[in-house]
């Protein structure tokens, strides 16, 4: 929803802008001198037009934040390492070293709780982007090898969640992928 | 017959070496755009199943070889628009310009041998440490040439850079060359003109950003070639980001120069230098540096001010440059008697297109937005636009600009209307599916598309149909413009 609100606005804002660009193009058929009081006027009220939308957008969008809140807890941690070409995932937190951990069957996550994914990664960076089962794509965060990134993800509901690789990482890009279950809560 | 009558700063013998230099610049442009526009359609045919033996290492191969090429021939041609279009006020030396040259092509050789035969595919911004981590896709030696070709590109364009730096400083003293003196209200300040004032802060922002790139092959070399430990991932992905970040905007701000530059010529309006311009290209020249951190925002162990700092000054960005340049654009063409021709045109539809580039790239720049856009096809969908509809257009309008004065042929009318409806409708048109696809949730750099990610096929497939329309729009201009220049050269 978000992604579409989005493109609806880009396409809005988009479209005054080449209404407004038509229109001083068609005036050049009607050439005449332009008082600079008349233009310095329009671009006085552009810039604060333009400073009111763009402060306010600022001030509606900085609170929301992804990043996680120091005072908020988790009910489940997940370790995730992503390395060319596929993601690990575990309970604990993996062993120091970049050895292949042996692959464990995790529970699954429970719809409503808060998880926190520790993302890092063992070769080159990739990117961890969860989609929900429409096909949108609902959190994402870098996987960066030194760094543990934390993601915090309430699943709204049960399901079967895709993660794919976000970030170019090589030949395998495009067929890095996992798989989250979500069981109800 | 050259039909220009500009005056110029450099003697009769340099003038003509100048002019043929900025002939082949533009016919090396000519040259390479569609090579690498094609390679673009190749990707996008490959996506939409169109071509389906591509294997994936030389999909990823040829990503890379766009990105680079393009990011490079558009910075090498708009910097060389430029400089032609300041000899009317300063000097610059022809030699290092000669040089830049040959340095450009060295780095075009070096880069076409590490792509094309040796599959280097790391993508043109090379995030540490994927360009040693190929997985067998690439060998050593293709990565050890890719920096090369950075390390030659970038010693060519910095001489350049300091020798225009230098030539506006023994014109202008600095004070008056950055509009400070305009600021200030200085009684007498000499009147600087506002594309010297443009390409001086896009200069100096491209000398940051090729001091940055030095940085990181220095900290690459000591890795792997001094026995280093391995370097901070996130210290150079910052670099990195920071280096490529400000040369693709610099770039883009060469090409307003241009346009503060020509744009008067075709509406018969004067669009003089004054205190809100040069307080507007002071602030770009922060904003741009700050800027850089809205590549970081998914990186959630960056320090939480640079985020803030990120989508501050992104946003605020967009100010200075809708309220005075694109504004400003609008403003001397509105009622006058302007001359509409394709080199007009294109400069108009240019501006166009950095504004709607523009509000594409606000709208990603901000952090909660960023999360579910970040790594899709908005990314590529807004930067397109920035550089395809809106640079390119614009120096595709200076280039024809300098080819029509300096062969005296003038335009023929029909043609150029075809040439851009052709671009026109074929350009939006692919990027709109881009835009499309970004929403839709589809990823950026996939050499093809699952099932699951039908929609990205579907998109694709329409793209490459608009492709095919603005190529032939492009190979039109090509040949329209390169053959004046050809003619123009003969006659220098």
């Amino acid at each position: 929803m978000a992604q579409f609100n989005s493109l609806l606005l880009f396409l809005a804002l988009s479209t005054v802008v080449v209404v407004a660009f038509v229109f001083v193009a068609r005036s050049t058929r009607n050439p005449a001198e332009v008082p600079y009081g008349a233009v310095t006027g329009v671009r006085r009220r552009l810039f604060w037009v333009m400073s009111v939308a763009l402060l306010g957008f600022l001030g509606l969008t900085l609170p929301l934040l992804p990043y996680p809140h120091a005072d908020q807890k988790p009910d489940r941690v997940v370790h995730v390492r992503a390395r060319q070409f596929l993601f690990e995932f575990s309970d604990k937190a993996f062993p120091e070293g970049d050895g292949m951990a042996v692959p464990a069957e995790l529970p699954p996550v429970k719809a409503g709780e808060l998880v926190e994914y520790r993302v890092s990664a063992v070769d080159a960076t990739h990117g961890f982007g969860i989609y929900n089962e429409k096909g949108d794509l609902i959190h994402q965060v870098q996987a960066m090898p030194g760094y543990v990134n934390r993601l915090r993800v309430r699943f709204p509901s049960a399901g079967t969640f895709q993660v794919l690789c976000m970030e170019y990482c090589g030949v395998g890009h495009h067929v890095m992928r996992a798989t989250i279950e979500v069981a109800a809560n | 017959m050259s039909t220009e009558s500009v005056t110029t700063q450099l003697p009769p013998a340099q003038e003509a070496s100048l002019k043929k230099l900025t002939l082949i610049w533009v016919l090396t442009m000519l040259a390479l755009f569609p090579i690498l526009a094609l390679l673009g359609g190749l990707m996008r045919s490959a996506q939409a199943n169109l071509v389906t033996n591509l294997p994936a290492d030389r999909f990823y191969s040829f990503m890379t070889l766009h990105g680079v090429g393009m990011v490079g021939t558009w910075f090498v041609a708009a910097m060389a628009g430029a400089v032609f279009c300041l000899r009317r006020y300063v000097a610059v030396s022809v030699k290092v310009n000669w040089i830049a040259y040959f340095g450009t092509l060295l780095g075009v050789v070096l880069l076409l041998a590490c792509t094309l035969i040796g599959k280097y595919g790391a993508g043109w911004y090379f995030l540490y440490p994927l360009p040693f981590k190929a997985m067998g896709a690439w060998e050593g030696w293709a990565t050890a040439t890719f920096f090369a070709t950075l390390g030659v590109l970038g010693v060519s364009w910095t001489l350049w850079s300091l020798d225009l730096v230098r030539a506006i400083a023994v014109k202008y003293p600095l004070s008056a060359a950055l509009g400070w003196d305009c600021i200030r209200g200085k009684k007498d300040a000499q009147e600087v003109p506002p594309s010297v004032l443009i390409s001086l802060v896009a200069t100096l922002a491209n000398l940051v950003g090729l001091v940055t790139a030095v940085v990181l092959l220095v900290l690459l070399a000591i890795e792997h070639l001094g026995g280093g430990t391995p370097n901070d991932a996130l210290l150079l992905k910052n670099l990195t980001f920071l280096f490529g970040h400000l040369l693709v905007n610099i770039t883009l701000y060469f090409g307003v120069a241009m346009v503060y530059e020509l744009l008067p010529a075709y509406t018969g309006r004067a669009w003089k230098n004054n205190k809100l311009i040069a307080i507007a290209w002071n602030i770009v020249l922060l904003l741009v540096i700050l800027a850089y951190f809205h590549h970081l925002y998914m990186d959630f162990v960056q320090l939480r001010w640079m985020q803030l700092v990120g989508q501050i000054s992104s946003y605020m960005s967009a100010i200075p440059a809708a309220v005075m340049s694109i504004f400003g654009a609008l403003a001397n063409l509105y009622r006058s008697k302007m001359r509409w021709t394709m080199a007009s045109s294109l400069l108009f539809l240019g501006v166009l297109g950095w504004t709607i580039g523009g509000i594409g790239a606000v709208i990603d720049s901000t952090v909660a937005v960023n999360l579910l856009f970040h790594n899709t096809l908005w990314v590529p969908a807004h930067f397109h636009t920035y550089f395809l509809m809106g640079l390119t257009l614009m120096v595709l309008g200076g280039c024809f600009h300098i080819a029509e004065a300096l062969s005296g042929e003038i335009e023929k009318k029909w043609l150029s209307k075809l040439v851009l409806v052709l671009m026109c409708v074929g350009g939006y048109g692919f990027l709109l599916m881009f835009y499309i696809s970004g929403a839709d949730s589809v990823p950026r750099r996939y050499a093809s598309y699952s099932p699951d990610i039908a929609q990205g096929i579907i998109h694709a497939k329409i793209a490459t149909a608009f492709v095919a329309v603005f190529l032939v729009g492009l190979l039109i201009y090509i040949w329209e413009t390169g053959r004046r220049c050809v003619r123009a050269f003969r006659a220098v």
